[in-house]
């Protein structure tokens, strides 16, 4: 008899009492008014010492942070820490709940984790799209119709920040935390409560962006570049306490990745035996780890420069906005591999299954997901080529930054010499695949003329560069993460989707987003800068074809979300345990996965590519008893 | 026909008493990783000093009167470098059994960096100059605040560390009652067999990233007090 599941089933009244979402709200209330009072009634007689402190900013970014204690206190974050504080010994799990309820509350199994990210970024990611469709209706006419010229700055601001700050965790935020303990053979994450903190604390970092429309907005764009940063309304401190608390997750989700990976494989499971889309992970997991502090250190002293009036921004108090920029592409630009290399994980770990041929060139694979990894470090510059940066250094970054295209050229190669002369089987989340092809081939070369410091001139800050990083983040990443869905979510949850309604969807959204994207690089090249409300009248019909488009793919993704709603609520079609005859350890286990994920931990004899290579691998128990790892 | 990988009847208790080595080995990997992030974080802090000394923007980096007073700053950095030697002179204690002397040099070590805080805290407003007053300024207090942050963060740390060898002190079967931190008073089993003896793994990780942290107060200290 289970020692945790619970029989009895209180009323629903009483099942709202107790550490889960709606206390955490009433307190995220609750902490914000604290936040805001106690920061005019306390903190500022105390720091009077200071001198030019701006309290209304400083009220503001208390009752925020007050807030965001307030929720995780709500949802029982606290209970631990204060455990531990008198003493009590560590633990690894939560009292847990069975059913809904689970969805809504701190939860330390990896498989609810995962289910939560998949609604929470899908939901921030829905958010997201609805800007994208303002952006678009503003854009129908070349002068001003909709919205002032501040509120649409502050639409692309939300857009490009919601997309760019919660999708870094849109495929390690659901699959990976729900697949890396399957696919090495563990029964958890390394760190369960902190697993279960990075998703509540997006949650709160996506709620907070979107009260900046309260506050004034933001002009900078998901940048946030000084000098505009500290002439900004109240509302930029949203943006500020958004990305910094994304910062805070991301960096916690990484080591708990890298963690997770390196100390938890099971029996076995060699460095060459782990499954590509772990390797994917990793790679990714240590940018997060190193690169996403930066990115909460900026925006610190960001928040300082507009609260307590320091000046590392200001030239004219001997601070520069330049190290602004430096810091932000710092991280910013290993951001972007943040964002595209789980998608060439899921790429290269999907292609053996549908071509029923092992990965070909698996060493060069992960040499090319590291290499990306590596490199990315030393490419931040190319982003202020036309800023006035010394004339001496771009040779060297635009060299860094073509060098990198060679380990992203491993991933092609890998790619294609897997699927050359393959039993290719043309399922949905294989369209997403093969569809990332073509995307990513188009965002990368139209990339080259971005680092190429002559071409770069005339297109940085146009429609050219938003037409090539929507082919790589949204061609690379997006669709590679509705593949993954199509894969691996008859796994999780049990039901089978259809593969009909994939089709359409695939179709669907692959000639819109096509349709909406490569005129942006024409309009790019006539001259349209990005984020200006207006442009010239020449440009009406590109633009409303791109609009007319884009209403047809955010149509393409309301069409995904009713009908893989509808599948999961009233269609309910059971999943076959391994519904793509994948040799992968987590298509040999039940749908849904049991609690545990294993009776007895695993022990590998090879890596899962070997399709066409005999029989399946199998597990052999490792015969010590349940519970031991 | 192979035995299956697992079955849905199978509950909970599976997942009880995971062996401790698997966590211990967790936390020190995790904190080698979380040292990573403190560095590059504090690398920000860095770039920033050369970068704005080097500008020297309208001759504001570090005006007339802007001096971080050396005897604050020394004060403060020896505390905390005191408290770190107390915690790795604690865990040599804790390896060699002692287990009574740990907890002394614990409580010293904790007091000390409490004592850190406090200093610097003072120090702040003794200063003579505010974070408006240039670049170095900003510099200044931007890194002393963040270290602050750290070092509270690790005081917590060492606190519980603490906290768990004085609570158990005279237990010497390692068994505390099953649950008592989790917050699930139904709970008949640990999830980790013996959570007791995660307080070793626990204090070499806390050792190693206290003294991490101190080696960056001694390079603040470098930076913003003696150049």
């Amino acid at each position: 008899m289970s020692t945790m599941a619970v029989d009895v089933h209180p009323p629903v009244w009483r099942r709202l009492i107790g550490f889960n979402l709606l206390t955490g709200v009433i307190l995220g209330v609750g902490g914000w008014y604290v936040g805001w009072f106690g920061a005019h009634a306390v903190v500022a007689p105390s720091l009077s010492f200071f001198g030019d402190i701006d309290f209304n900013e400083l009220s503001l970014v208390l009752a925020y942070l007050g807030g965001v204690v307030g929720f995780l206190t709500g949802l029982g974050f606290l209970n631990y820490p204060l455990a531990r504080l008198r003493g009590y010994p560590s633990s690894l799990r939560e009292k847990e709940t069975q059913g809904v309820g689970r969805y809504f509350t701190l939860c330390t199994d990896h498989k609810v984790v995962g289910i939560q990210y998949l609604w929470g970024i899908g939901l921030f990611f829905f958010i997201g799209g609805l800007n994208a469709m303002l952006i678009r209706t503003e854009l129908l006419r070349p002068a001003h119709q909709v919205f002032p010229a501040g509120t649409y700055l502050t639409i692309v601001g939300v857009h490009g920040s919601m997309m760019m700050g919660m999708m870094t965790s849109g495929i390690l935020g659901p699959f990976a935390n729900y697949l890396i303990p399957l696919m090495i053979g563990a029964r958890r994450m390394a760190f369960p409560r902190i697993e279960a903190l990075t998703f509540w604390i997006l949650m709160a970092a996506g709620v907070i962006l979107q009260t900046t429309i309260f506050w004034g907005g933001f002009p900078t764009g998901w940048t946030g570049y000084e000098p505009l940063n500290i002439e900004a309304y109240q509302g930029m401190d949203c943006y500020i306490l958004f990305f910094a608390l994304v910062g805070i997750s991301m960096t916690l989700l990484g080591i708990n990745m890298i963690v997770t990976i390196v100390t938890m494989r099971a029996p076995g499971l060699t460095w060459t035996r782990l499954p590509i889309f772990a390797w994917g992970v990793l790679s990714t997991a240590i940018l997060m780890a190193l690169a996403a502090p930066v990115l909460v250190c900026t925006l610190s002293l960001a928040l300082f420069d507009r609260v307590v009036q320091t000046n590392f921004f200001v030239a004219a108090q001997g601070g520069s906005s330049y190290l602004y920029e430096n810091l932000f592409w710092v991280f910013g630009h290993p951001e972007v591999y943040i964002l595209a290399l789980p998608g060439f994980a899921i790429v290269l770990e999907m292609l053996p299954v549908f071509a029923r041929k092992p990965l070909w060139g698996y060493r060069l694979a992960v040499a090319g997901l590291l290499g990306v990894s590596l490199l990315s470090w030393f490419v931040w510059q190319h982003h202020i080529f036309v800023s006035g940066i010394n004339g001496d250094l771009r040779p060297f970054y635009m060299l860094s930054t073509e060098l990198i295209s060679i380990p992203t050229g491993f991933t092609f190669i890998c790619g294609m010499m897997t699927l050359w002369r393959g039993n290719i089987r043309y399922t949905t989340p294989m369209l997403f695949c093969l569809a990332w092809f073509f995307n990513f081939l188009l965002g990368g070369l139209s990339g080259v003329f971005l680092s190429d410091v002559p071409s770069d001139v005339t297109t940085h800050g146009s429609f050219f560069s938003m037409a090539h990083f929507h082919y790589t983040i949204m061609g690379g990443l997006v669709f590679t993460f509705f593949a993954a869905i199509y894969y691996w979510v008859p796994k999780m949850t049990g039901i089978q989707l259809s593969e009909r309604l994939g089709k359409i969807h695939f179709w669907w959204m692959f000639l819109a987003f096509n349709s909406t994207f490569a005129p942006l690089f024409a309009i790019g090249f006539l001259g349209q800068p990005r984020r200006a409300v207006t442009y010239a009248k020449s440009l009406q019909f590109l633009n409303d074809w791109v609009s007319v488009s884009a209403f047809a793919l955010g149509l393409s993704l309301l069409f995904f979300l009713a009908t893989f709603v509808y599948q999961l609520a009233f269609v309910k079609k059971p999943a076959e345990a391994n519904p793509w005859a994948s040799r992968s350890i987590e298509f040999q286990l039940p749908s849904p996965v049991p609690v545990h994920n294993f009776d007895r931990i695993p022990v590998f004899s090879s890596d899962p590519y070997g399709y066409g290579e005999g029989p399946a691998p199998s597990w052999t128990p490792a015969g010590a008893p349940a519970g031991r790892d | 026909m192979a035995e299956p990988l697992a079955s849905p009847g199978t509950g909970y208790e599976v997942l009880e008493n995971e062996p401790p080595e698997l966590m211990g080995r967790g936390l020190r990997v995790g904190t080698y990783l979380f040292a990573g992030g403190t560095a590059f974080f504090f690398l920000c802090f860095l770039f920033a000093f050369f970068y704005l000394r080097s500008l020297d923007n309208a001759g504001m980096w570090k005006p007339k009167g802007v001096d971080a007073s050396i005897p604050w700053g020394t004060v403060i950095v020896a505390l905390y470098v005191a408290s770190a030697l107390f915690v790795r002179l604690g865990l040599a204690d804790h390896v060699a059994g002692r287990h009574r002397e740990w907890r002394q040099k614990g409580v010293v070590a904790l007091a000390l960096g409490l004592a850190g805080l406090v200093v610097q805290a003072i120090g702040w407003s003794h200063q003579g100059f505010g974070p408006a007053d240039g670049g170095f300024a900003s510099v200044y207090f931007g890194w002393t605040a963040f270290l602050f942050l750290f070092v509270f963060g690790t005081m917590y740390w060492l606190e519980t560390v603490f906290a768990t060898s004085l609570r158990y002190r005279n237990t010497l079967t390692g068994q505390p009652a099953p649950g008592e931190a989790s917050g699930d008073p139904d709970r008949t089993a640990h999830d980790i067999q013996d959570p007791l003896s995660l307080v070793r793994p626990g204090l070499e990780a806390l050792s190693f990233y206290w003294t991490f942290l101190a080696g960056i107060a001694v390079l603040a200290w470098v930076l913003l007090y003696l150049v």
